[in-house]
C-alpha cells in the first residue's frame, strides 16, 4: 500500500510519465483529477459558494499540513477568497524525494481546479509565482471584472509572462 | 530501525482521501497506457522514490521496510498486528487496509487494482534480494509474510 503520506512522491511519477508521452496527456490526467475531485467539492463549491471554499480548503490546510492563509473580503463588484500558500506541503514533498520531481508539478492544482471553478461559475486567478518554490497564491471572484483586475495585477508581476498564471474566463469582453 | 532514520518520516495530520487519488491515477494510466503503463510506474515508485528501502532489501536488510509498514499504518489508524523476528523477517496481518476502507468510503469496488499496486512494488523491492513477500488476500486486508526466499 503507497501510505497517503506518500501519494503526491506516486502522484508525481505519473505526472513525468506522461509528460513524457506528451504533454497533452498530462493535461488529460489533470481533468481526471478534476472530475474526481468533483466527488468531494462540487456539492460544496456549488452550494456555499466562496465560504464553501473556504470551509473546504481550511480542512485541507489541517489534513494537509499546509502553511497557508485564506480570507474573504470585498472586492469592486463582489466577495473574493484569496489564498496565500506560504509552504506548500505537497511541492515540498515532491523536492524530498529521491526520484526527483515534475518541473511541471505545480500545474495539477490549476489543472485540477480551474475547471471546477467554471462549473460553479467562479472566476479564479492563479500565480504560480515559481514552479521550484512551494509557494503560490490563488485568488477567486464572484465578479467577472474583479477576477480581471486581479488577473492584471499578477500579469503586471510577472512582467507579462503568462506560463505561471492561470485563469479561467477572457481577459476582455 | 526508528522512524526517524527512515528516509521519508511524515508527521502531522493525515490525508486519507488521497487513497482514492492513488486509484483514479492507477485506473488513469490502465484505461489509457494499459498495465505496462501502471507497471512502468509502479516500478519506478518502487526504485526510485523508495531508493533507500529498495537498496537496504538488496543489501539483505529489511528494517527500513518494517519500519515503514509499521509507522505508517500506525498514522492511518487502521487494525493490524506487525511481528518482526531477530532475523529481518516478518509476518503483517492487516486486518483492514486503509485503502480499501477509502475506497469503500468513495464508493469503488475495484479491489484488485489496488491490490496489485502492493503487490508490484513488493516484488520490485524483493527482486534480486534475499528477500520474497507473499501477500494472502483476505476480507478487508491481507497477511504479507517478508521471508527469506
Amino acid at each position: 500500500m503507497i501510505p497517503s503520506d506518500h501519494f503526491v512522491r506516486f502522484y508525481n511519477e505519473i505526472f513525468k510519465y506522461l509528460e513524457d508521452k506528451g504533454h497533452e496527456h498530462l493535461e488529460d490526467y489533470f481533468l481526471e483529477i478534476s472530475r474526481h475531485q468533483e466527488t468531494h467539492c462540487l456539492k460544496q463549491f456549488s452550494e456555499g459558494g466562496l465560504q464553501g471554499m473556504y470551509d473546504y480548503w481550511m480542512m485541507i490546510k489541517k489534513e494537509e499540513n499546509c502553511d497557508s492563509d485564506k480570507f474573504i473580503e470585498d472586492g469592486q463588484y463582489g466577495k473574493v477568497l484569496k489564498s496565500f500558500m506560504s509552504g506548500c506541503p505537497s511541492l515540498a514533498k515532491v523536492q524530498d524525494n529521491d526520484a526527483g520531481s515534475c518541473p511541471l508539478y505545480c500545474y495539477h492544482c490549476p489543472g485540477w481546479v480551474l475547471p471546477l471553478m467554471s462549473k460553479v461559475g467562479y472566476y479564479y486567478v492563479y500565480d504560480l509565482i515559481s514552479l521550484d518554490m512551494p509557494r503560490c497564491q490563488t485568488t477567486i471572484c464572484e465578479h467577472i471584472e474583479d477576477a480581471r483586475a486581479q488577473l492584471k495585477l499578477v500579469l503586471k508581476r510577472h512582467k507579462g509572462d503568462r506560463t505561471l498564471v492561470k485563469w479561467n474566463f477572457p481577459e476582455k469582453d | 530501525m526508528k522512524p526517524e532514520e527512515m528516509r521519508y518520516c511524515s508527521t502531522g495530520e493525515v490525508h486519507l482521501d488521497f487513497h482514492g487519488s492513488t486509484y483514479v491515477g492507477l485506473k488513469y494510466l490502465l484505461d489509457h497506457f494499459g498495465m505496462e503503463a501502471v507497471d512502468e510506474v509502479l516500478t519506478n515508485t518502487a526504485e526510485k522514490v523508495y531508493k533507500s528501502i529498495y537498496e537496504r532489501l538488496q543489501r539483505g536488510d529489511s528494517s527500513e521496510l518494517i519500519c515503514h509498514w509499521r509507522y505508517y499504518l500506525e498514522r492511518e489508524k487502521c487494525d493490524f498486528t506487525l511481528t518482526e523476528n531477530p532475523d529481518g523477517t516478518a509476518v503483517l496481518e492487516l486486518r483492514e487496509c486503509p485503502a480499501l476502507r477509502q475506497l469503500a468510503k468513495e464508493k469503488i469496488d475495484d479491489r484488485p487494482l489496488i491490490c496489485h499496486a502492493t503487490e508490484k512494488m513488493n516484488s520490485v523491492w524483493c527482486e534480486g534480494s534475499p528477500f520474497e513477500i507473499v501477500v494472502e488476500h483476505q476480507e478487508k486486508g491481507c497477511r504479507q509474510t517478508l521471508r527469506f526466499k
